[in-house]
């Protein structure tokens, strides 16, 4: 699994310069912080009228860290992550990941942030069905340009540690769902991401193939210290997280170590 | 992304939507096939056309009955056509020969076997005065004296698809002439010829399917009482044709008809080109529609690929990523389309110009094969090609345009 440690040493390069020029402005990079959040919000204009769904949220994640973010429905847990994720543009505010600057950036340079610095999990996995397992956990390094043995060489292994080697040349609809949530697991890992995301990535399972599949974020946190950001509805799961985070309105209401 | 990673995506999507992306196919084939037989068959009209005319000789005018009547019309001239008008043709200024001739068909048989058709009555030593290039094959004699002996036309000698001669240099040929006599009743005159020559083929069917007498045999066998079908007139170079011409119209334009082979030409080769201009428009208007087709393949792959293109986004995928996935898409559909198009275009053309024998006025009907220009096929290759692309190009747009979140959030 030595594969989940190793730096993509191209990438690295330009970061740490990006890191440093940051770090002028900003007091909340240190080398231990992999995201700050600060003062975000988002306001959607809808037809019934404008929608709060951020509002002014601070807080940081140290390296390593495994957060969940709890808290009801509608509350804005996917408008974060989507944020954190540089999915949208928030209406104010800032997010550093490794220091960077995200919405400092043009829309292209945000997108090659999406695929080198973060990756995502989603509830409903998100796979492209019409392609191999293989190539779906390749797709974030095809993107980034990786060459194709050391792209085939990676998504390799991570399938292999995370136990779905031999469905490599399968279909992901002809997975469980279980199987399905490991292969996007794997995808979210082939770039070596600084945060992962996860919005309810047990969502769609059952209990046990949930279980399963927190098992093996908590073991990438614990084994191999990746930093991950999961929004959860289930209170156990939240509460073997290192931290959690619960969302009310729109602010953060509670922010409490485990 | 590398190329090869945006094709094999491009090519995965076009596999997994297989009756869809046939049948987008099937239009750009349609649309590129039909340009292609349009296309050759005109050419192959054109072709023949031009080798109608190329054989004969440039300082000719054909005078004879009714208009454009260089075969011989069967309509009675107003005026007839003697030897008082054949001597008074001579003495026009800038006038070197005038050959005299009858025309007509017949049915000829030659150990056992049974042809119909032309026959062309003349002093067969002016044949190079209309067929400049005109060789005959060994063994040939032409003796222009002898009402029993006949030139025959390669079509005839050596029928297309037959392995063995029709008739070679010194057989006998029995020529029978059907027609109705003045109480109505049908007749038949008979007569035989022996075969002095062969012609080699000239590239001019009428010749190429004629036997070839003199003008006293074609009197008798054909019923002309001396009233000749036709006239050649040549000029003493093809400078002065015009003013033969001319001089010919002004004598005689109102009672026969007075034509060139260029100016048959001219007549035809219009024709033919309206007729390849219409047909390459139909040919076209396929093709653009062809292109619409692509254009709603593609703008509906793009609605139903929406979450899948949130998700390449959400993973770091660029603008220039996605757009360049769908018009690689537009460019297989269009290349594929294109190719085969062009080759079902080619077979299907052949085998349509085998169903439409065209007929040719004495000579039957005839097989003329479409021609294929390399430069033209690509041309059409490029335009179906570049059709596709522009329409892969919106869709392609509109895709790539997409923000993640909207994308990721629609189901
Ligand atoms: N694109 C959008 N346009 C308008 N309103 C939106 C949009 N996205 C989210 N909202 C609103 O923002 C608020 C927060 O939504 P969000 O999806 O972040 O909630 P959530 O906490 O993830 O809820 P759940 O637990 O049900 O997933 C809701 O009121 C929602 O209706
Ligand atoms: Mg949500």
């Amino acid at each position: 699994m030595g594969v989940l440690n190793k730096d993509k040493s191209g990438l690295k390069g330009s970061f740490t310069t990006m890191v440093s020029e940051s770090r002028q402005t900003t007091d909340t990079n240190s080398n231990s912080t992999a995201l700050a959040v600060k003062n975000l919000s988002k306001i959607y204009d809808s037809v019934s009228g404008k929608v709060v769904a951020l509002d002014n949220i601070n807080f940081t994640v140290k390296k390593g860290e495994f957060v969940s973010i709890v808290g009801p429905s509608g509350s804005g847990k996917s408008t974060l992550l989507n944020m954190i994720g540089a999915l949208d543009r928030p209406t104010s505010g800032q997010v550093y990941i490794n220091g960077i600057d995200i919405f400092a950036l043009s829309d292209s340079k945000i997108a090659t942030m999406r695929n080198g610095l973060i990756g995502f999990i989603f509830q409903s996995f998100n796979l492209i069905n019409r392609t191999t397992v293989l190539k779906n956990v390749k797709l974030p390094g095809m993107i980034s340009g990786m060459p194709v043995s050391e792209a085939n060489n990676r998504a390799m292994k991570i399938l292999e540690a995370l136990g779905i080697a031999d469905k490599a040349t399968q279909k992901p609809v002809n997975l469980s769902g279980g199987q399905q949530q490991r292969v996007a697991i794997a995808r979210s890992l082939v770039n070596n991401p600084a945060i992962v995301l996860a919005d309810e990535p047990t969502g769609n399972l059952d209990s046990k193939t949930g279980d399963d599949v927190f098992d093996m974020l908590k073991t990438l946190s614990r084994k191999f210290k990746r930093t991950i950001i999961m929004v959860t509805h289930n209170p156990e799961l939240a509460e073997s997280t290192d931290r959690s985070i619960l969302i009310k309105d729109g602010k953060v209401e509670r922010d409490v170590a485990n | 992304m590398h190329p090869t990673d945006i094709f094999s995506l491009s090519f995965d999507a076009l596999v997994d939507r297989k009756v869809r992306t046939v049948l987008t196919v099937l239009m750009v084939v349609l649309g590129s096939s039909l340009v292609v037989v349009l296309n050759g068959l005109s050419a192959g009209q054109a072709e023949f056309l031009a080798n109608q005319f190329s054989a004969l000789a440039a300082n000719v005018i054909y005078v004879g009955s009714g208009q454009h009547s260089y075969h011989g019309s069967s309509s009675p001239a107003s005026i007839i056509i003697n030897n008082a008008i054949v001597s008074k043709m001579r003495t026009l200024p800038y006038v070197e020969d005038v050959v005299p001739g009858y025309s007509g068909s017949a049915q000829i048989d030659s150990q056992g076997n049974t042809q119909r058709i032309s026959i062309t009555a003349m002093d067969p030593t002016k044949l190079a005065v209309i067929l400049p290039n005109l060789q005959f094959v060994d063994g040939s004699t032409i003796k222009p004296n002898d009402p029993g002996s006949a030139l025959v036309g390669d079509t005839i000698a050596n029928p297309p698809g037959a392995t063995t001669p029709f008739v070679v240099v010194g057989q006998t040929i029995k020529a029978t002439y059907s027609y109705t006599d003045a109480s109505g009743k049908q007749q038949q005159q008979v007569k035989n010829f022996i075969v002095s020559g062969v012609m080699q083929p000239s590239g001019n069917t009428r010749i190429d399917s004629s036997i070839v007498i003199n003008l006293d045999a074609g009197n008798q066998l054909l019923h002309k009482s001396t009233k000749y079908d036709q006239i050649v007139v040549a000029a003493i170079s093809p400078d002065y044709v015009d003013t033969v011409q001319q001089e010919l119209i002004d004598q005689y334009g109102k009672t026969l008809g007075v034509t060139t082979p260029k100016s048959i030409m001219a007549v035809t080769q219009k024709a033919a080109s309206g007729n390849a201009a219409f047909t390459l428009m139909v040919g076209i208007i396929a093709l653009v529609v062809g292109a619409v087709g692509i254009v709603t393949t593609l703008y509906n792959s793009v609605t139903e690929r929406i979450r899948e293109i949130g998700t390449m986004k959400a993973i770091g995928a660029q603008n220039g990523d996605i757009l360049q996935l769908f018009i690689v898409e537009a460019a297989l559909i269009g290349i594929i389309g294109a190719s085969l198009g062009i080759i079902i275009g080619m077979g299907a053309g052949y085998v349509l110009s085998i169903f439409t024998t065209t007929s040719v006025p004495g000579s039957g009907q005839i097989h003329i094969p479409p021609i294929y220009v390399p430069s033209d096929l690509l041309k059409v290759w490029l335009l179906s090609v570049t059709l596709s692309l522009a329409a892969g190009i919106y869709p392609a747009w509109k895709a790539s345009r997409l923000s993640p979140m909207v994308a990721l959030r629609r189901e």
